[in-house]
C-alpha cells in the first residue's frame, strides 16, 4: 500500500468521523456535576455528618478490607423536588494508579446507585472509566455482589480504573447507610 | 430553578462545639452564637471538601445558579502533570530432561528479571498530552539484557471519536501486544501466536488515529514496515521488527483494529496489518529486482471476563508474498525458508475459586490450547520443518493478593511433529502500578 493511499483513507475517516461527532467533554466542576444530575427544579442543599467512632468502624465493615473509609467528616447533597427527596450525591476523591480522580456517586432515596460521574481524571485518557461501564453500577446496593469478583465486570485494559471506582462507590454506600441522608436535619443550619 | 443551599447536620460536634462554651451557650441560649458556630463549621467543612477534591473541583459551591451559571461556564483547567506507573515480571522457567522423542533435551533451567517497565506520561492540557513506556529487559545490559524505548507518542485529542497519535506506537493487534502487564493476563509466558505472528512488543514508529464511538473502539496507524532480512521460519515476523531503532523506512504499513466494547466485560474485535517488508532490498541473483515482501497479518480476538471467568481466544494468521525472494534475501535453502503463510491460534479459561469470598484476593486455575505453525505454507522448491508445527498445552493456576500482583505458575506440554518438543514448568511474579 502507497503512504498516499493509506493517508487518503486516513483523512477520509477522519473526515467522516468530523462531521457528526460531539466535542470532547469537559471536566466537571462540583457544581455542574450536581447540575447534570439534578436539573430544576430541584434544590440541593450540601450537609455534614459527624460520624462517630462507632459509626465510622460500622462504615469501615460494611465497605470492606480493599475499601477503606478513613474520613468522619462527609459532605453530601440532597436533592429535593417539591419538597420530596429524589437523591444525593457524595464526591469521593481516590488514587487510581498514582494519581488521582473524583467521582460524583448519586444514590436515590430507595438507597441504589443512580448515576456516576467523572469530576476529574488524571491518569492518561485509555484508563479513564467510560460511561458504559460506569453504566453497570446503577440500581446496585451496597451487597457482597457490588465487587469485581460479583457482578461487576472489569473495564478491558484498565484493571486498576475498574478496581478504583468499584472501592469508591463500596466506601460511599456504606457511608451513607450510616448517615441516613434524606432525613431531616439535626439542627437547623445557617 | 437550580438552587443549592448548605446546612450542617451537626450531631455529636454541635453538641461538644456547645460544651467547649459552655457559658455562651447555656447562659445566653444566644441563637447569635450558635449560628456563628454554624458559620465556622460550615467554613471548616468547605475547606475539609476543598482539600479533599481538589481546588479545582469546588468552585464556589455555595453558591445559587440558575441554569448556567458563571461557574457552569466556566473553563476548568486539568492539572497539569506528570503521570508515572509501571510494571514488571520475573519468571523461572525449568525444562525437561528430554524432549518428546526421548533425547536429550540439552535445556538449562533457568530465572530471569524478565522486564522492569517505567511509564511517564505528561498531559500539556486536557487535549495533548505525551505517553512512554521504558523497558529494562533482562536485568543487566552487561548481561545480555537491554533497555529500550517500548512506546512514546504525542496524542491530540479532538473528540472522544477522534484523536491524532504520533511517534514510538503500539502496533494495535491482538490482546497482549497494547496491554500486557502480567497480573492482566493468565499464563507465565505469552501464548507463541501473540509472539511470532503477531510479534509482541511490536512497536514502530508512525501516525494515525483513534477513539471511540458507541460501543466501538478503533487505533488505525500508518507505521514503517517490517524488514524482512529479520524474517525467519521458527521466529516467524518476530526479529522482523525493527522498534524504532534507525527503522529502514523505505515501505510503510497500515495497521488497524476495531473492538466491540459495548457489553462491560467483553471484547470482541478484529485487527489487520497490510505492507511490504523488502525496505529496498535487491536480490543477490538480481540486484535489479527490488524485493516486495508483501507482508499482511489478520487477527480476531474475542474476550469474556466476568462472574469470575476470564475466557480468552483468539486467531492469527499471516501471509508473506515473495517468500521465495525473501529465502534467496536471507539465505535461507530447505526446511529454513520463511513461512508463506503462517496460522496460530489459541482459547485459554480460568475461573476465580476464591470468588465466594469476601476480599480482592482472587485464584484462578486456568488452562490453554494453542497451536502455531509459522510455516502453515512454504513457497515451491522449500519444505517446512515438521517442529515449527507446535501444539502446546498449558494448565496452572494464578494467584493475584491483590489485583496489582500475581503469581502464576503452570506446566507446559509442548509437542511438534518432529518429536522435538520439550515441556516445561514455569513460575512467574509479576505486578504493575
Amino acid at each position: 500500500m502507497s503512504i498516499w493511499a493509506t493517508c487518503s483513507s486516513l483523512v477520509a475517516g477522519a473526515a467522516l468521523l468530523l462531521g457528526s461527532a460531539p466535542p470532547l467533554r469537559a471536566q466537571l466542576s462540583l457544581e455542574e456535576a450536581l447540575q447534570a444530575a439534578f436539573p430544576p427544579p430541584a434544590e440541593v442543599e450540601r450537609r455534614t455528618a459527624f460520624l462517630s467512632s462507632a459509626a465510622l468502624d460500622s462504615a469501615r465493615a460494611d465497605a470492606g478490607s480493599d475499601a477503606p473509609v478513613d474520613q468522619s467528616v462527609v459532605s453530601y447533597y440532597v436533592a429535593t423536588r417539591g419538597g420530596a427527596p429524589v437523591g444525593v450525591a457524595y464526591f469521593d476523591s481516590h488514587r487510581v494508579r498514582t494519581l488521582n480522580e473524583v467521582l460524583m456517586i448519586v444514590v436515590g432515596p430507595d438507597d441504589k446507585v443512580r448515576r456516576i460521574e467523572v469530576l476529574r481524571f488524571a491518569e492518561p485518557p485509555e484508563y479513564h472509566p467510560r460511561d458504559g461501564w460506569l453504566a453497570q453500577f446503577e440500581g446496585h446496593t451496597l451487597a457482597p455482589d457490588l465487587s469485581l469478583k460479583g457482578s461487576i465486570r472489569a473495564m478491558t485494559g484498565a484493571t486498576l480504573t475498574s478496581n478504583a471506582v468499584t472501592r469508591s462507590v463500596r466506601r460511599v454506600l456504606a457511608l451513607h447507610r450510616r448517615i441516613h441522608p434524606f432525613a431531616p436535619a439535626a439542627s437547623t443550619g445557617p | 430553578m437550580f438552587r443549592m443551599v448548605a446546612k450542617a447536620r451537626w450531631g455529636g460536634l454541635a453538641a461538644s462545639l456547645l460544651m467547649a462554651a459552655p457559658a455562651a451557650a447555656q447562659e445566653t441560649t444566644d441563637t447569635a452564637e450558635i449560628r456563628r458556630l454554624q458559620e465556622q463549621v460550615e467554613a471548616i467543612t468547605r475547606e475539609l471538601e476543598e482539600l479533599r477534591l481538589g481546588r479545582e473541583v469546588v468552585v464556589q459551591a455555595d453558591t445559587s445558579i440558575s441554569g448556567l451559571g458563571p461557574a457552569a461556564s466556566k473553563v476548568y483547567k486539568t492539572p497539569q502533570g506528570v503521570s508515572i506507573g509501571g510494571y514488571g515480571e520475573f519468571l523461572y522457567e525449568n525444562f525437561a530432561g528430554s524432549r518428546e522423542d526421548d533425547a536429550p533435551s540439552g535445556l538449562t533451567d533457568r530465572i530471569d528479571a524478565v522486564r522492569a517497565i517505567i511509564y511517564v506520561g505528561y498531559k500539556f492540557s486536557d487535549k495533548v498530552l505525551f505517553n512512554s513506556e521504558t523497558e529494562f529487559e533482562h536485568g543487566s545490559t552487561e548481561d545480555g539484557g537491554s533497555v529500550s524505548v517500548e512506546f512514546a507518542y504525542l496524542d491530540y485529542r479532538i473528540r472522544p471519536e477522534f484523536g491524532l497519535r504520533g511517534g514510538l506506537v503500539l502496533a494495535p493487534m491482538g490482546f497482549l501486544n497494547e496491554i500486557h502487564e502480567p497480573p492482566t493476563f493468565l499464563g507465565t509466558v505469552r501464548p507463541e501466536t501473540e509472539r511470532l505472528i503477531i510479534p509482541s512488543t511490536w512497536r514502530e514508529v508512525g501516525v494515525g488515529m483513534f477513539g471511540e464511538r458507541k460501543s466501538f473502539a478503533y487505533r488505525a496507524y500508518l507505521i514503517n514496515g517490517f524488514d524482512a532480512t529479520g524474517f525467519s521460519a521458527d521466529e516467524g515476523l518476530r526479529e522482523g521488527r525493527q522498534d524504532g531503532a534507525e527503522a529502514a523506512a523505505q515501505n510503510f504499513g497500515g495497521v488497524g483494529r476495531v473492538d466491540y466494547i459495548g457489553i462491560p466485560g467483553v471484547t470482541l474485535g478484529t485487527s489487520a496489518y497490510f505492507g511490504n517488508s523488502g525496505q529496498g532490498a535487491s536480490l543477490p541473483s538480481a540486484p535489479e529486482t527490488t524485493v516486495g515482501a508483501q507482508t499482511f497479518i489478520w487477527d480476531g480476538h474475542a474476550e469474556y471476563k466476568a462472574r469470575g471467568f476470564e475466557l480468552r481466544g483468539l486467531l492469527a494468521l499471516s501471509t508473506l508474498d515473495d517468500a521465495a525472494e525473501v529465502n534467496e534475501l536471507n539465505g535461507l535453502t530447505g526446511a529454513e525458508s520463511v513461512g508463506e503463510r503462517m496460522l496460530g491460534w489459541y482459547l485459554q479459561g480460568g475461573y476465580d475459586v476464591l470468588r465466594g469470598r469476601s476480599g480482592p484476593q482472587q485464584l484462578l486455575p486456568y488452562v490453554r490450547y494453542e497451536q502455531i505453525n509459522t510455516q502453515d505454507e512454504v513457497p515451491d522448491g522449500f519444505t517446512a520443518d515438521p517442529a515449527n508445527n507446535r501444539r502446546i498445552v498449558t494448565a496452572g493456576a494464578a494467584w493475584r493478593p491483590m489485583p496489582n500482583i500475581s503469581l502464576k505458575a503452570d506446566y507446559q506440554i509442548v509437542s511438534n511433529e518432529a518429536e522435538t518438543g520439550v515441556n516445561q514448568l514455569n513460575v512467574n511474579l509479576g505486578y504493575l502500578f
